[in-house]
């Protein structure tokens, strides 16, 4: 018989110790360095799916919580479901994290607000931290004012793991979570998914709830036979739409 | 362990991460003895932690023995900020908010009157003199030293990140230096609206009038972010009259030229033009490579090596704020590795920075890019036609395309329909003569430059 999963997963939190930096370093240094206040309080990250933007704000607003510093984390990849008015009042806040810029450039509402916030941030000396998916002269910004701020700070590209670092974050992740992952499990897991970072998370999440539900350890059997049924349940989904 | 916390512990366990992040991390609780009251940093978060986490958190509280009966409340606000003594990372802050009242948490009784609000660190001593900018530079010194009576009102136009800004302040020091009881004000266009719709809302716009129609010297940036809003411009319309009958200096900056700002009245465009108009064009290399290296020693106390300056120099044109962001993230790498900044490691550090911008400059966005500037078609800047309203396009294009792009003359002379390379080479000649004599060239060509590097 199945057993039911609890409706509640163990969440890790997600901080700067959990993120496995691989040739990303030197950002994550200057991201610690600039939420501690130290410097570059403007930080622009860029870079593909997967490379660890969202962890790196996530994390920034968490190391900014336990130096009990304000922080605001907004995912703009959701900006269709808010409005620029979710930026009134953070001019008051110790650390803003905008997460997918790229999602509200050339949106004059949002660019107004956005340039706006920006001056007041600098002026109250407050931190500023932007992730978007290519850099900031790249991004097609209508507002002048506000292109030429986004190039104004520290900025690094971030670069996805090798594959030894993913299976490295891989187990991380799981152990995390107080799952017991084998390498050798974490290996098929990489050659037979999606590779970036987010997608593989996505995976390990459905077999966290799958092996409680089944009793069953992540062998690479029953992996293998999770992720099938995932694909005839898609196709099946797929074929009724 | 407070209610709060042991609430928030929960929530985290609880909901995604995302969701934990971005809409209760950011509520600031107080607890009161019966209730705890969240504040919520806009209407927007307030609604939205009502509609999705309100019944969550409530039934938190009433599971918790000790805390079964407590209220939770939520109201907008937010945790006053403590101010952080110095600037953070090097960077200018303005000692007094820009504008007092325009704090969202500021009590102060509405008549209070404006006090200087300008930033010590930007004087004329730091901004660097070139000669894209000598003639603002000077007539800013001859204004600070004569308010009211040089020039009045003085108008700085330029492109993005060019140093209007610091410009503004360098003249504000100039008149506190010379008499520290003068009011000075500076304010960017967009605050002044923002406050003038508060005070219409508070129906405290008397004592709004009052206030900026008795400083000594009202700085003003960005008057184009006035466009459309015409209320704003009636009253701005008004403090601008005032203090100019009675003699009061007023500086304004734009992007453009005042009769080229588009959605302003008449007549403030016309009263614009009544003193001193100068520009502040994109800084040549050389000044690029001394603001460079004026920043490294302001900001970080570092000697910039010449041939490190003139490699960014050569490489970032479009404006000062992307010198800047270069230049920190050579010295950032510097100081992570230890290692000393030499041309190869400066080369190393803003490799992705830079291929992201050669990406963009191609022959064809340039040609693209000067057709629709001239409104002329691009088959036209490849065509034989010699009449001057295509051929001085073709050659700006030409000599964009040698600026920009690392294609040799032939490549390029092919890429305009086959022209010769002698062509491209003439071309760049004359667009470096006409630059000099022709304030007109000089401008479009600068205008161009800036939005193909931008």
């Amino acid at each position: 018989m199945q057993q039911l999963p609890l409706g509640i997963t163990l969440n890790p939190g997600i901080s700067f110790s959990s993120f496995i930096p691989g040739s990303n370093a030197q950002a994550l240094a200057s991201l610690q360095s600039a939420v501690a206040g130290h410097e570059n309080s403007f930080i622009f990250l860029w870079g593909g799916k997967g490379t660890g933007k969202s962890h790196l704000l996530q994390a920034a607003c968490q190391q900014a919580d336990a130096l009990n510093l304000q922080a605001a984390y907004i995912p703009l990849l959701q900006a269709h479901s808010f409005s620029a008015a979710i930026f009134e009042g953070l001019e008051q806040f110790d650390l803003v994290c905008l997460d997918d810029l790229e999602q509200v450039t050339g949106l004059p509402g949002w660019e107004q607000a956005l340039f706006n916030l920006f001056n007041s941030l600098r002026d109250n000396g407050a931190r500023l931290l932007i992730t978007a998916h290519c850099s900031p002269t790249a991004l097609e910004v209508a507002l002048p004012d506000l292109a030429s701020r986004l190039s104004w700070g520290l900025s690094y590209r971030l670069y996805p793991l090798s594959e030894d670092e993913t299976i490295e974050a891989l187990l991380q992740s799981a152990t995390d979570r107080g799952l017991k992952l084998p390498t050798e499990t974490a290996h098929y897991l990489l050659k037979h998914c999606p590779r970036d970072m987010g997608s593989l998370l996505d995976i390990l999440n459905r077999l966290d709830h799958a092996s409680l539900a089944a009793q069953r350890r992540l062998t690479i059997p029953f992996v293998r036979t999770q992720l099938e049924s995932e694909l005839i349940a898609a196709r099946r989904l797929h074929t009724q739409t | 362990m407070n209610l709060w916390q042991r609430c928030i512990d929960h929530l985290q366990a609880e909901l995604p991460p995302q969701q934990f992040n971005t809409w209760i991390r950011p509520l600031h609780a107080i607890q009161e003895s019966s209730r705890i009251r969240l504040l919520a940093p806009n209407k927007f978060v307030l609604d939205w932690v009502n509609n999705h986490y309100i019944e969550l958190i409530n039934s938190f509280f009433t599971h918790l023995e000790e805390a079964s009966n407590l209220l939770v409340v939520l109201e907008i606000g937010s945790k006053p900020r403590k101010r952080e003594a110095g600037a953070i990372n090097g960077l200018q802050h303005v000692q007094k908010s820009r504008a007092p009242q325009q704090t969202k948490n500021s009590q102060q009784p509405a008549e209070t009157s404006l006090e200087s609000n300008i930033n010590p660190n930007f004087t004329v001593d730091t901004f660097v003199e070139g000669k894209s900018n000598q003639l603002a530079r000077a007539a800013a010194i001859q204004i600070g030293a004569n308010p009211g009576t040089a020039y009045n009102p003085l108008f700085i136009y330029g492109g993005v990140g060019l140093g209007k800004t610091h410009l503004l302040h360098a003249v504000g020091n100039i008149i506190l230096s010379n008499n520290p009881s003068s009011r000075v004000v500076y304010l960017h266009s967009e605050a002044f609206v923002a406050e003038m719709v508060k005070a219409l809302q508070n129906n405290t716009i008397e004592n709004f009038k009052k206030r900026y129609r008795s400083v000594n010297a009202l700085l003003i940036d960005d008057v184009q972010f006035f466009a459309g809003k015409e209320r704003s411009q009636e009253e701005f319309f008004h403090t601008f009259n005032a203090l100019f009958e009675s003699q009061q200096q007023i500086i304004l900056t734009s992007d453009r030229f005042p009769k080229e700002v588009t959605g302003l009245e008449e007549r403030l465009k016309s009263r614009f033009g009544w003193g001193l108009t100068v520009a502040i064009e994109p800084p040549d290399l050389e000044t690029r490579v001394a603001i460079l290296k004026r920043k490294a020693q302001q900001l970080f106390n570092v000697d910039l090596p010449n041939e490190v300056a003139f490699f960014i120099g050569k490489r970032v044109r479009s404006n000062i704020r992307e010198l800047e962001g270069a230049l920190r993230r050579i010295i950032a790498s510097a100081r992570f590795t230890g290692r000393p900044i030499s041309l190869d490691f400066a080369k190393e550090a803003l490799k992705d920075l830079l291929a992201a911008h050669d990406k963009q400059v191609t022959i064809e966005n340039i040609q693209k890019t000067v057709a629709e500037y001239f409104k002329i078609r691009v088959s036209d800047l490849l065509s034989s036609k010699r009449n001057r309203s295509i051929a001085r396009p073709r050659q700006i294009a030409m000599s964009l395309a040698k600026e920009l792009t690392n294609h040799s003359l032939p490549e390029i002379g092919n890429a305009f329909g086959g022209k010769d390379h002698t062509t491209v080479l003439y071309a760049t000649r004359k667009i470096a003569a006409l630059k000099e004599s022709d304030t007109r060239i000089a401008e479009d060509y600068g205008n161009l430059l800036r939005t193909l590097t931008n």
